[in-house]
């Protein structure tokens, strides 16, 4: 399950990575070679770095690659257990209140109210899908790290 | 004020508990915002700031430079530059500590992140001052604090930051004024492993001073500065165009070099995707937290509290050096920057500060947070490339600190440090 999740994340994230370039590349050569800068790179270009940057770290919290205060000795047992479930409960907890919920939230009112862009008329309410699909996957990768936790809570002197 | 305290303990309380800095920021955010709407609101209106608060075309220089450096580095810029110090360096004793703080400074100024120059050059370097006789602590140690430099010589993701916390400071000026300071800071560095590092009689590489061999071989690697800095400085580029450009420099280059292949394509493009995700999870959430104290006016406060105490420009950037030095030890530099620029730059505006000289002051300043627990982003990574304990590379960090320190009194009180550069390029008055 974790590693289809993981799969079809990657694939997203090359391919709007690879669109955040193109596009850019695209926006100074329009400027330099064809003289009609085309006003939609710069809309398109902080579009994609929306859903790359939420993307990316859900990708990231998958991975634990989020910065975290590690000085404390790794002492196996009881104690590192509760607090892996406690750090990973936050973590979910935040993600599904703010952004599932009030990502949904954005994206309910920009649909209702049928946002679009200035350039493209893309619907706002798909740069804010970003948030809950995000949300949902920070949620889903921290409540499988609880799980994990949980099931490894008696052996011993094992490192994550 | 009691709300204020109650919000600082909260948010040591969940770092203490590992809660990853990202969250921990974005939970205070909530929380603090709690307190003054109701909870709905309160989640509608943070889930707008942390997704708002990417939706601009200047922070997307950051993944691109990050995939430029990734691309380079796949393409083994590292190791040429990595040669180029070593005939540069090589000769003086304790001559390989100094070849790594050239080289990481080198890398620098391609990559934008510490932490791609701490894994990229310290894995390289780590093992070669091992078995010369370095003790894996000190070599970890020289490779944490020179791998900050990066953030302060151009290009850099933290001034690119600065620049957006600010209301939009030149990102050119801003680049251009890191360039000596980060010099600066090398040299420091360089000056107090000479000065600790004594008990190693390395000498040294031989050299036979074949510069013109590694320079050639390297300098393809070192046209990416000239062409990001030559198009921003001369107006060519925005600085998002010139992370662009950089991309397909690096990709060319490697396909030329016949160093990169197709395959490490996606790689890379996952990999820059991920990093960026980690730095846009803090952006979002200290835009956010950001956000909410602006709400409550809590820069207006701490500046008329700071102006009350003294409005001697030495004494307040001292105080705002020292709160900065406090704040960098357990938060990483860019929420730092985007929570304490509103809060600091009005002040130190007031009394004739530049805003460029101030940006370079921050990240200069925080660059010691990153290498100092608890929560040291480089100290961490370091700690993990070179096979050691972030605990023990602490007391062989303390003199490069000091070193740090110096440099950063020094980039604080001599303004043109920062500004000769950007004032002689035109980019700033």
């Amino acid at each position: 399950m974790r590693r289809a999740v993981d799969g079809a994340t990657r694939l997203l994230l090359v391919a709007l990575m690879a669109a955040s370039v193109i596009n850019v590349l695209w926006q100074v050569f329009s400027r330099y070679v064809t003289e009609s800068p085309g006003s939609f790179t710069d809309e398109l270009a902080r579009y994609l770095l929306v859903w790359v940057g939420l993307l990316g770290s859900a990708y990231a919290a998958g991975q634990r690659l989020h910065v975290a205060m590690d000085l404390l000795p790794q002492r196996a047992g009881k104690a590192r257990t509760a607090i892996t479930l406690f750090a990973n409960g936050i973590v979910a907890v935040f993600s599904l209140c703010v952004l599932v919920a009030g990502g949904a939230g954005l994206v309910h009112l920009a649909f209702e109210l049928d946002q679009r862009s200035a350039a493209l008329g893309l619907p706002i309410a798909g740069v804010y899908l970003a948030a809950p699909l995000s949300g949902l996957l920070i949620a889903f990768y921290a409540l499988d790290d609880m799980a994990t936790a949980w099931r490894q809570r008696s052996r011993p002197e094992e490192t994550s | 004020m009691t709300e204020g305290l109650l919000l600082l303990a909260a948010f040591a309380g969940l770092l203490l508990l590992r809660v990853p800095v990202g969250f921990a920021i974005g939970t205070a955010a909530v929380l603090a915002l709690a307190t003054q709407v109701s909870l709905g609101p309160a989640l509608l209106t943070s889930a707008q700031r942390i997704t708002t608060s990417l939706d601009s075309f200047p922070l997307l220089a950051i993944p691109l430079f990050i995939l430029a450096g990734q691309l380079a580095n796949r393409g083994g810029t590292a190791a040429r530059l990595i040669t180029l110090a070593q005939e540069l360096m090589g000769g003086i004793r304790g001559g390989l500590a100094h070849v790594h703080v050239v080289a990481s400074m080198l890398f620098g100024s391609i990559s934008g992140s510490a932490v791609a120059a701490a894994s990229a050059i310290g894995a390289a370097m780590g093992p070669r001052m091992e078995s010369a006789g370095y003790d894996r602590d000190d070599a970890a140690a020289v490779n944490i604090a020179s791998a900050t430099t990066g953030l302060v010589i151009p290009p850099s993701n933290v001034l690119i930051v600065y620049s957006l916390a600010s209301g939009g400071t030149s990102i050119a000026a801003l680049f251009l004024a890191g360039y000596l300071p980060g010099l600066l800071v090398g040299l420091s560095l360089m000056a107090a492993a000479a000065l600790t590092l004594r008990g190693n009689r390395d000498t040294g590489p031989q050299a036979k001073r074949r510069i013109a061999q590694p320079l050639l071989a390297a300098l393809p690697g070192l046209g990416l500065p000239v062409l990001v800095m030559g198009g921003i400085a001369g107006g060519f580029f925005t600085a998002t165009e010139a992370s662009g450009a950089a991309v397909l420099y690096a990709l060319a280059l490697g396909v030329a070099q016949r160093e990169l292949t197709w395959r490490d394509l996606p790689e890379s493009l996952l990999d820059a995707a991920t990093t960026t995700g980690v730095v846009m999870l803090l952006i979002g959430t200290s835009a956010a937290l950001s956000w909410v104290l602006a709400y409550e006016r809590i820069p207006e406060q701490a500046a008329t509290l700071v102006l009350s105490l003294s409005r001697d420009p030495i004494a307040v950037l001292l105080l705002v050096n020292l709160t900065l030095l406090a704040v960098g030890t357990f938060m990483d530099i860019t929420p730092a920057i985007l929570i304490f620029t509103p809060i600091f730059l009005p002040v130190v505006s007031e009394l004739g500060i530049d805003p460029i000289h101030f940006g370079v002051i921050m990240v200069v300043n925080l660059c010691i947070g990153l290498c100092t627990p608890p929560v040291g982003t480089v100290l961490f990574v370091g700690a993990a490339v070179a096979g050691t304990e972030a605990r023990k590379i602490v007391r062989p960090l303390l003199p490069l600190v000091l070193a740090m320190l110096l440099a950063l009194l020094a980039v604080t009180f001599v303004p043109s440090i920062s500004l000769w550069l950007p004032r002689l390029a035109g980019a700033a008055p």
